[in-house]
């Protein structure tokens, strides 16, 4: 078989047992891989209205066909399971090396059931499954954990170096194990599925990690077609400016971007501007500052993740990645966090819990709102925490530990914010932070938000930033066709930050074609990616969520913060569901899902 | 003469030339069966390609400082030999070497070096 593997990994964590089964043909062929495969799994085996920490939740670590190939940008992998963040269906995306250590153990997704007693990690090398003791792993953080693991693996399989540290881990810190609503599922060094508190749903398992070792390979269809389309997108690569950013800074270009702007979101959004951050308007600053090397995810050519280190700070040894600019804004600016370094710490005390910096930022900047305008008392945090107040370092260690105000921060901005009578300042929908651009800054942008399946992600549809997305008039239709499209990359899997958008979107289906020698065409992969999206939004109606949570938080609706405007929802989500093929309430109708050969899987919520 | 230069502080570790390497001479990705390795450290990352076979482990093993962090020399040796698992063919254990690919030589390896840690000169 070229591209895929054509086997399932099922691990039962409740009986302590594990099986090989066949990837069913369909699968493939209607859903790719990745996000596409993982929502149609949990679309047939969850019912979408159970408890997304109970045992019955479904946790799927899954690579696409391009995974692994060398197809550049495209070896990520996906974790799915319902949402215990935003209770919808959830595929964050991840980088590093685990996706193809998995991929070439033989296997192209493995799906993690039931509960175990204890705490375990479970070990993939080959056809050596094990499911492993970790009681001296719990409580450990994210990088601690890594190291213990590799030493195990280390001893256990007689590996050297080259070998150690190519294995891929993907862990949870004390967050997930502590069952935080937005922990993340930790991976490689500081790399994260982390959107929706699936690291809670491992945690919830009495899972710490999954290890990932394969030493199987991966099969190209067309390998002469293949290695001249990868040489000529080098050539590509080399002259495209926005790419060369990219390679350099990484995402550090763009908090300077958006302050610049004034859309970059600051002080709970109610700004759209940060005057501490006008000294990183020239990235080559950050960069100075903090990087130790450039960082490539595996068969990655433009490496734009960043190792950086607080120097001369014992309390913080290690390297990090990051931070992105998305925790930038998020536990940075958002928080009046204008120091650089002290956005590193708390971008590695989130790391090494275990948390989404997003959602955590969202959470911390609400918290500080509230204290500010005097609804938070004093006597029930501790201390006091203004926006920039650097007490939110111990803020976030009680938020991963549930200690004092911490315990109820952890269940989310909605609780948390409704306990203290204003839940309209936690600024997040379907209960995840909104992530850095402001959304005032484009209506698209709200547009985008509002109606992601996952809540406020920020890797679901592309930055509207672009020559060609910034027209009114096809606002709506971009919205569309890029949630579509996105649905396909996440099955591929290609990185998000290299294709996002207009830069190379039509490269998916060649390197599918080449990989797979299947004919991959753009129109074909657009059908495949509506019906996927099409599939999340039933599952999400299963699960309760309706039109009515296609919404953004008051301020941005109501309160022109940014440019003097608010986000003209009200006009633009009837035309989008319009266009969807939905009804006014954001239901498909009858005849979409018919056309998308959807219509038994609508059965009972249209 | 040309050679191999490599450059360890541009390497990113992204691991294209063991895909491509193992692609050009198995016909499949499989960077278990690539003649050139990346040793992903934190601080840096450590291209190295496989030289001859030796049939005796050597006894002159030490460490050697890398950027101010001290690296075991069986690291950075570019020998295939007894104990070690790298540069052999996994399921046969027959060594692999280097065979500066192509005619005239074109390594892939260094074509697919995005970051330019691999370049091709000449041997002054």
């Amino acid at each position: 078989m070229f591209g895929w593997n054509g086997k399932i990994l099922r691990i039962d964590l409740t009986r302590g047992t594990s099986g090989v089964e066949d990837m069913p043909t369909y699968l493939m062929q209607e859903y790719v891989g990745g996000r596409g495969m993982c929502t149609r799994i949990l679309f047939d085996e969850i019912d979408p209205r159970i408890d997304a920490l109970s045992p019955e939740n479904k946790l799927i670590f899954a690579t696409g066909p391009l995974t692994g190939s060398g197809a550049p940008a495209a070896s990520r992998f996906i974790a799915s399971a319902k949402s215990p963040l935003s209770n919808c269906v959830s595929s964050p995306c991840c980088g590093g090396y685990f996706g193809a250590n998995l991929k070439y153990s033989g296997y192209d997704l493995v799906i993690i059931e039931g509960r175990s007693p204890e705490p375990v990690y479970i070990s993939i090398h080959n056809d050596r499954v094990e499911i492993n003791p970790a009681g001296h792993l719990w409580g450990k953080v994210s990088s601690e954990t890594e190291k213990m693991i590799r030493a195990e693996m280390k001893a256990r399989y007689d590996l050297d170096d080259w070998a150690l540290n190519t294995m891929g881990i993907a862990n949870i810190g004390p967050a997930g194990e502590n069952l935080v609503r937005f922990a993340c599922i930790m991976s490689d060094g500081g790399r994260a599925a982390g959107r929706s508190g699936l690291g809670a749903v491992m945690g919830s398992k009495n899972l710490k990690a999954v290890t990932a070792l394969g030493t199987g390979q991966v099969n190209i269809a067309d390998v002469e077609g293949f290695r001249k389309a990868v040489m000529d997108f080098y050539k590509e690569g080399r002259d495209n400016g926005e790419l060369y950013k990219r390679r350099r800074y990484g995402t550090w270009g763009l908090p300077g971007r958006a302050n610049a702007s004034k859309t970059q979101a600051a002080f709970n959004f109610k700004e759209g501007y940060f005057e501490a951050f006008v000294k990183y308007e020239d990235p080559e600053v950050i960069r100075d500052l903090i990087r130790v090397r450039d960082e490539a995810c595996f068969s990655c050519p433009f490496g734009c993740s960043k190792r950086s280190r607080i120097k001369n700070d014992p309390e913080y040894p290690l390297t990090a990645k990051g931070p992105e600019h998305e925790t930038m804004a998020l536990v940075g600016s958002n928080c009046g966090l204008g120091d650089m370094l002290d956005i590193c710490r708390a971008n590695y005390l989130c790391n090494e819990l275990g948390m989404d910096t997003i959602t955590t930022g969202a959470m911390i900047s609400c918290a500080m709102e509230l204290f500010e305008e005097g609804h938070l008392p004093e006597k029930d945090i501790g201390y006091p925490l203004g926006f920039g107040n650097t007490n939110m370092f111990t803020l976030l260690k009680q938020i991963a530990h549930r200690q004092g105000i911490g315990d109820l921060m952890a269940q989310g901005g909605v609780i948390f914010g409704a306990k203290y009578g204003h839940p309209e300042l936690f600024m997040g929908i379907k209960g995840m932070g909104i992530p850095a651009w402001h959304p005032q800054a484009l209506d698209a942008l709200g547009l985008q938000y509002a109606t992601c399946n996952t809540g406020g992600a920020h890797t679901k549809s592309t930055m509207p930033f672009y020559e060609g997305r910034k027209d009114p008039a096809h606002f709506v239709e971009f919205t569309k066709k890029d949630q579509d499209y996105l649905a396909t990359a996440d099955s591929g899997v290609l990185c998000w930050i290299i294709y996002h958008g207009p830069l190379w979107g039509e490269k998916l289906s060649e390197w599918l074609t080449y990989v797979t020698g299947t004919a991959y065409t753009e129109e074909g992969l657009h059908r495949l990616g509506e019906r996927i999206w099409n599939l999340e939004r039933l599952f999400n109606m299963r699960a309760g969520i309706t039109g009515k949570d296609d919404t953004l938080p008051p301020r941005i609706l109501k309160e022109p913060r940014v440019k003097n405007r608010v986000v003209c929802l009200d006009k633009l989500l009837p035309e989008y569901y319009q266009m969807r093929g939905w009804d006014q309430d954001g239901v498909p109708t009858r005849e979409k899902l018919q056309e998308l050969e959807l219509e038994k899987e609508g059965a009972g919520v249209i | 003469m040309k050679k191999i230069k490599i450059d360890h502080k541009a390497c990113t570790g992204c691991k294209q030339c063991e895909i491509i390497c193992s692609l050009a001479h198995t016909g499949a990705v499989n960077p278990w069966r690539s003649r050139i390795r990346v040793f992903v450290g934190e601080e840096f990352c450590l291209p190295v390609i496989a030289g001859p076979y030796t049939e005796a482990s050597c006894n002159s093993k030490g460490t050697l400082m890398v950027e101010g962090v001290e690296v075991d020399q069986c690291v950075v040796c570019r020998a295939s030999c007894p104990v070690k698992s790298v540069y052999k063919e996994p399921d046969t254990d027959i060594p692999l070497k280097c065979d500066f690919c192509g005619d005239p030589p074109n390594p892939q390896c260094v074509q697919w070096c995005a970051p330019n840690a691999l370049t091709l000169v000449e041997d002054a």
